[in-house]
Order: structure tokens, then sequence, then C-alpha cells
């Protein structure tokens, strides 16, 4: 695993300093220091395989490259260090570098948390700074694979989800009723992350994000719904495609081609995530539903809907699981703008595989088993049969010609907690 | 037919009275207001979820060390979970920057003397480490209160 050590430690002050600088440190009676203020870290060593060459196995948009035909440990390693510091009873300061694989390719850790959070009673809590994106049920703990059942939260479910925290704030307000608690959570903030795609790197720094979260929890069940708003704030790098069918429309008096090219613009437009899913977790039994539902104003990406189930029971130190998840797009219809003749029918072409090359139309069965090997250290073997079409391309890696869709993966990975 | 469930039954009854013999309480300050919490009400609490009485008073739980049995056992009783479970919950929401853990105390004697000096705190310890008037017992765990 290359990691660089200078930026690592780099980050990792960046993290501490973040939590440090902000306060001077404040003691109180009765309380332990180790209580106030704590350093705490996860981590997985993972390594998977795919059954299938014509395109890389990834985890999620933000991997550049996913796992192929070797074993490999660049999908699911990473690593984390986290400081908390409890500078009051009501002000927590929280700063987190995480290591992993990231969209430029590199295991540099990045800040991935750094807020400060006031609760000013029991029901309120307002966090500001860099904080985790959970509007889709567990997102924010994606990179925690000690805190989950399988290998990898459900690719079809959570791939699309190139982000993992926006720099902003949010309120969560908690309303106990009897035996039940509601709760709403409301945030805002602006992206800062980078996402490769098959048509080129995507800079979502500075997009705007907004949402509101509700849920409730009525003893070992919990339901919860979400809808977010995400408001680009550049275009989608299109290798000059969008700017070359902008010239010939021009060129050619194809008014409709300028607005075809205009309308593959990213910059501007608003994609909305909407979900809803239950998790049923009582002793040893876990059940969880979760359905999405994501619509994007551009034309360069299709609309998708997203659902997973898992399952599983925990027999002393071993949970077998199983889920299934599934994702498909629906195209809408556009056309370059220009002619269907011979003349223009290398653009012509082209347009459609830039349409095309979000499509997503696939499912996978998931069978796993994790075992705790001792507190702290859970080993985790699984085998995910990803059965999809051939034009269901958006969520691999570098698909070839040939890429059928279809892949057996199988990982193997130790989540530990330190 | 009868007496295999009678049998069941007993095993059953059992099974649920062999891990209660340590008689694990949850205590709070005896000044908090509080006579009674129902088992929604203390796992709401320790998981983190609502952590206030019925009166509106912040509630700081307190753990026992993982060295201590009954911290297991606590668990155990209350989610029918154990330690590992708890260690993936935590892990998730400590990880993600929401909600924090209970505070640890030292120990039993540690728990007992937080709670009676602090009007929010609560813990669970074993009944006959109940030794001080500024404490109260609102929750037998395992008991009939739930």
């Amino acid at each position: 695993m290359p990691l660089h050590a200078t930026s690592r430690f780099r980050l990792l002050a960046l993290g501490l300093g973040l939590v440090a600088a902000c306060h001077a440190p404040a003691g109180r009676a009765g309380e332990s220091a180790g209580d106030e203020f704590s350093i705490r870290g996860f981590g997985t060593l993972g390594m998977a395989r795919s059954t299938n060459g014509e395109a890389q196995f990834t985890r999620d948009l933000s991997q550049p490259h996913g796992a192929g035909t070797s074993w490999s440990p660049r999908i699911d390693s990473s690593l984390g260090v986290q400081a908390n510091w409890l500078a009051s009873p009501s002000i927590e300061l929280v700063g987190q570098a995480l290591s992993k694989y990231h969209a430029d390719g590199s295991f540099a850790p990045q800040l991935s948390l750094g807020f400060a959070k006031w609760s000013p009673d029991a029901r309120t809590q307002i966090r500001a700074g860099r904080i985790g994106a959970d509007f889709l049920m567990f997102a924010d703990s994606r990179s925690i694979g000690y805190s989950y059942l399988p290998v990898r939260p459900p690719v079809e479910y959570f791939g699309q989800l190139f982000f993992s925290a926006m720099d902003g704030a949010d309120i969560s307000l908690s309303f106990p009723l009897e035996s039940q608690v509601l709760q709403a959570k409301l945030f805002a903030g602006r992206l800062h992350e980078q996402a490769p795609s098959a048509l080129g790197m995507w800079d979502t720094s500075g997009s705007k994000i907004a949402g509101i979260i509700l849920s409730t929890q009525m003893d070992a069940l919990q339901l919860r719904g979400s809808v977010t708003n995400l408001r680009f704030s550049h275009n989608h790098d299109l290798a000059g495609f969008d700017q070359t069918l902008r010239q010939i429309g021009t060129a050619y008096g194809y008014d409709t081609a300028i607005t075809a090219a205009n309308a593959l613009g990213t910059k501007g437009t608003n994609s909305t995530y909407y979900s809803a899913g239950f998790v049923y977790d009582d002793g040893p039994l876990l059940l969880q539903a979760m359905f999405n539902y994501i619509r994007h104003q551009t034309n360069l990406f299709q609309n998708s809907t997203a659902a997973y189930f898992l399952a599983g029971y925990r027999v002393h130190s071993l949970t077998p699981y199983l889920g299934y998840s599934q994702v498909h797009s629906n195209r809408r219809y556009s056309s370059s703008g220009l002619p269907d003749t011979a003349a223009f029918a290398a653009v012509n072409e082209a347009y459609e595989s830039v349409i095309a090359s979000s499509t997503l139309q696939q499912h996978t069965f998931t069978t796993g088993l994790r075992w705790d090997l001792q507190r702290n250290l859970a080993l985790k073997l699984q085998w995910d049969a990803v059965r999809g079409k051939p034009r269901s391309r958006f969520l691999v890696s570098h698909p070839s010609a040939s890429w059928n869709g279809k892949t057996d993966v199988f990982s193997v990975t130790l989540d530990f907690l330190f | 037919m009868y007496s295999l469930l009678r049998a069941a039954l007993l095993i059953a009854l059992l099974c649920l009275a062999l891990p209660a013999r340590a008689q694990l309480v949850v205590i709070v300050n005896a000044a908090a207001g509080v006579e009674q919490l129902s088992k929604a009400q203390v796992i709401n609490i320790f998981l983190g979820r609502n952590r206030e009485y019925s009166n509106g008073q912040s509630a700081v739980p307190l753990d026992l060390p993982a060295s201590s049995p009954d911290k297991a056992l606590f668990y155990r009783n209350l989610v029918n979970k154990d330690l590992e479970q708890m260690d993936a919950y935590w892990a998730r929401l400590v990880f993600a920057g929401n909600t924090s853990p209970p505070r640890l105390a030292l120990s039993a004697l540690d728990a007992v003397q937080q709670v009676s000096t602090n009007p929010g705190a609560i813990a669970y310890v074993e009944r006959k480490d109940v030794n001080s008037s500024r404490v109260r017992i609102v929750f037998s765990v395992g008991g009939v209160n739930n």
C-alpha cells in the first residue's frame, strides 16, 4: 500500500491541530484527562479480485482504478485516525485523517472530518466544519469496515456517491415520544472532492449541497427518509467533446447541437437524491433495506433507482449474511442535435457514447461471513455475484468493449479498531 | 406436548435467570428527580439515542471498564448484544463524528461515586454496590420494570 508518510503526518497534524488550536485546554474537576481528549483509529486490510478482466471492480465512483483478476488491496484498504476533545460539557472538537484509495490514485491521508460540535441541550446538536454526509444512511461510515457487516457497502446503492464529507454545518433535533425517538437533521455545505470517471476528472469542489433527513427509532426498528439537493459549481471535463459539438453546431448552423452541448453541462445544474429505508437490529438479527432515487438535471447523467437488502444473524462470534442490491438507470430522450447523416456519424456516435457512459443495469447477490476474532478485530469473507447488462458501465472502471456486465468478486478483509 | 412445553419454558426461564445473578441495577442521582426509567429510556440513554430524563434533565451515562463482566452482562440483558457488537455500533457513531459512547468509570465504586456527586450521571452497577443514599435505583436490569 503506497502510503506517503510525509503527507500522512502533515494531514494528521492538520486534523489534530484543528482540534488543539481552537480552544485552550479546559480541565474539569472530577474527570479524567483520558475522557476529555482521546485518539482512536480504525482500519481495514483488504484484498479483492474480480473474475472478469474486461473491467475493474470499484467500491464507488471516487476510485480511479479497481480490482482486476489478481488480488488487490486497493479498493478496500484504509486507515483512519481521529482525535476528539471535549473542550467543555457542551462543546466537542473532532479531527480525522483518513488514508484510503483516493480520486488522485494515491493513499495520501486527507482531512476527512474536522468540526466543532455544540450540544446546547440533550435534544439539539449543531456541527460546523468538515462533516460527514449521511443523507444515504450509513454513507458517513463507509470507510469504517468494522462498523458494518459486509466487506463494503453495497456498490449498487452507494457506488454513485463519490463524496463522503462536506464543508458546512448541520443541526440535529431529537423529539422523544414515549419509547420512540424522532430525529430531524438539516444540513448545508459545499463539496471539496474530485470525481474521476470514464469521461475525465470532475472537479466538484464548491458544489452546494443541502438537505433534510428524518428518522424515527422504535425499539429495534429504525425508519429513515431523506431528500438532498446538490448544485454543481463546475462542468464535467468531457475531453473537449461538448466544445466540439458547440463548434460544429455554430459552423453548420445547427442551434439544436449547441443546445445539446449546453445540456451536457453540469455547472449550475441540480441533482436530487431521495432515499428511504429501515434497519431492524435486534440482538443477533440484523435486517436492512434501503431505496434511493437520483434525479439529474444535466443530460450527462442518467436518473437512477437503486435498492438493497441485507440480512445477517450472529451465532457466537460468527455472523453469516446475505445481501441483494440492484440499480438501474433510465436513458432520457436526447440527441446530439445534428442530423443522422454520414457526415455527422462520428459526432453522433461520440454523443451516444458520452450519454451511455452513466448507464446502470445490474444487480448483485452477496454472500459472506463476518468472524469477530476478538474485540476490535473482525475477519470477513465475501462473494459478490455481479450480474448486469453489458451496457452497465458506470460503476466499473475502465470497461473494455467486450465487458459483459457480469463478474464474481471475492474479498477478504481484516477490519480493526485501535 | 404440555410437558414438553413446560420443560422448554423452564429451560427458557433458567436461561433468563442465570445471567441475572449479579442483579444489575441502573442508578441515578437522588436529586435528579427521576423515580423510575423504562427499559426503552435506559436503552435510549446508553445507546446515545436520546440522553435526557422525562423531566428534561440531561443524562450523562457511565460505562464500566470492559474488564468488568458486568459490562457484558448489562448490554446482553439490555439489547441482547455482546461487546463486539457494541464496539461496532459505537465505531459507526464515533468515527462518523456523531454521538459519543458513555464516559468510562474506573470501577463500580467510581461509578456510584460519580452518580452521587453529578446530578445528570447514570450508571449500572450490582445492587450490592449501591451503598449511598445520594443515588437512587431506577431500573432493574432484566427485572420487572421493562
